[in-house]
């Protein structure tokens, strides 16, 4: 299962996917694609489902499938 | 949409916006000046009186448009969002000195690639100026640096900024006495009315469904080796290029280029200043006034410091001339790169959890 993680910051972005590969998760940082959202930030792909903790910084978490995204996290507010 | 067909997006979108900067420029704007969002909202600054510079005064209806096209097409695609709160303070006086910057270069990022396309020689120190500010930008990025995040705002929040804009074409086509308009220089030399607006409008909506940023392009490439946005940054390049040679408006070399000054160590230094600002803001003022269109009321308030920014440079004698910089300018960049590397630091944290 691949994942993506948007977040509110950059600095957001870089700790997750330190957490990620911290839990042997693989992860890369890469510019968020335009169908998840129209701000140019920096986002995570990374492996494996939606953590049991989501950290305060992200964003939204979904799967990518053959049809699209399928929305997995988004934090409220 | 699949990777291939946003690069192909974003390429045409470059090359559209690139022949409509020049179509603005043959109906009437200033030379290299079919766009520059630092001198646009430098002259809204002087048509509202915040400044006194006579040369320098229309409300400029790209920079409307620019706002109310991005709006709409956020409308369309539901993605118009109100939100706020990430360090607004903060981002304002970002705004303020990016906006000393570009006055010190005349330009902002944009019609950095406008003059380069033009001929003007003067914009490689610009731009290499530019390219150095946003490496200095991801290098605190990459250590932690943020302004934290952003929180859902109530709907005039992110509809005040476009208000704003629709009352300044109010103004714009009522032409009270109270507004000043250039009658001669730059300010006084702009292309019809309806012309600027639609360009704004398209140019606007291109960038919201592209995310163009003329920061975003170095600062993805540098920190992700992503091509996507420099894709555009590109095309606008190109298609410019391309379209002043069939106007006859190439004219390649250093001296006595339209709207820009020959001191090289300066033109550097004044874009080092605006890329730096702009990576700790998240993108160029082209990209400020596109978010702001989107409902994001940071990004507004980012414009109404460079709107201060600009009154503050021409009301103190920071903005250069054709003559050069002047001193004051100068001494006003020497503290913007001291205040911007300020806010940097402060801003960045917890490098050890980033690494």
């Amino acid at each position: 299962m691949i994942c993506i993680a948007t977040f509110y910051s950059h600095f957001g972005a870089i700790r997750f996917r330190q957490d990620c590969r911290n839990r042997g998760v693989p992860a890369r940082a890469m510019p968020v694609p335009r169908d998840l959202s129209s701000s140019c930030g920096t986002c995570v792909r990374f492996e494996g489902g939606c953590p049991a903790a989501v950290p305060e910084e992200v964003e939204q978490i979904v799967e990518v499938t053959d049809g699209g995204y399928r929305p997995l996290y988004r934090a409220r507010g | 949409m699949n990777d291939k067909k946003e690069k192909w997006t974003i390429a045409l979108a470059g090359l559209a916006i690139g022949v409509l900067a020049v179509t603005l420029v043959a109906f009437g704007n200033p030379a290299n000046m079919g766009f520059c969002i630092a001198c646009f909202v430098r002259d809204i600054a002087g048509a509202l009186g915040l400044h006194r510079a006579a040369a320098v005064q229309y409300i400029r209806p790209e920079i409307i448009g620019l706002v109310l096209g991005s709006m709409i097409l956020a409308l369309v695609r539901r993605e118009w969002a109100p939100k706020g709160g990430s360090a607004p303070m903060t981002r304002f006086v970002l705004g303020f000195f990016v906006m000393i910057g570009c006055l010190m270069f005349l330009g902002c990022p944009f019609r950095m690639i406008l003059r380069l396309a033009g001929g003007d020689g003067n914009a490689l120190f610009g731009l290499a100026g530019f390219v150095l500010g946003i490496v200095c930008g991801v290098f605190f990025l990459n250590r932690g640096y943020t302004l934290r995040r952003t929180y859902r705002l109530p709907v005039t929040e992110g509809a005040a900024l476009p208000a704003i804009m629709a009352a300044l074409l109010v103004l714009l086509v009522a032409a009270p006495s109270f507004v000043f308009f250039s009658t001669e220089g730059p300010g006084a030399r702009h292309a019809p009315l309806l012309l600027s607006l639609a360009a704004g409008l398209i140019v606007g909506a291109l960038a919201q469904r592209t995310r163009l940023c003329m920061v975003g392009g170095i600062r993805d490439f540098v920190l992700f080796r992503e091509t996507k946005l420099l894709l555009g940054f590109g095309a606008i390049l190109a298609a410019a290029f391309a379209a002043n040679l069939v106007t006859g408006s190439f004219h390649p070399g250093f001296a006595g280029q339209p709207v820009a000054h020959t001191d090289g160590l300066w033109n550097a230094l004044g874009m080092l200043l605006a890329g730096f600002g702009c990576v700790l803001l998240g993108g160029c003022p082209l990209r400020q006034l596109v978010l702001a269109g989107e409902g994001n009321a940071d990004s507004a308030v980012t414009v109404l410091g460079l709107l201060v920014g600009a009154a503050f440079a021409h009301n103190f004698g920071l903005a250069s001339s054709a003559d050069g910089p002047t001193a004051a300018g100068r001494i006003a960049v020497v503290i913007g790169l001291a205040v911007v590397t300020a806010i940097a630091c402060l801003n960045t944290f917890r490098k050890e959890a980033a690494q």
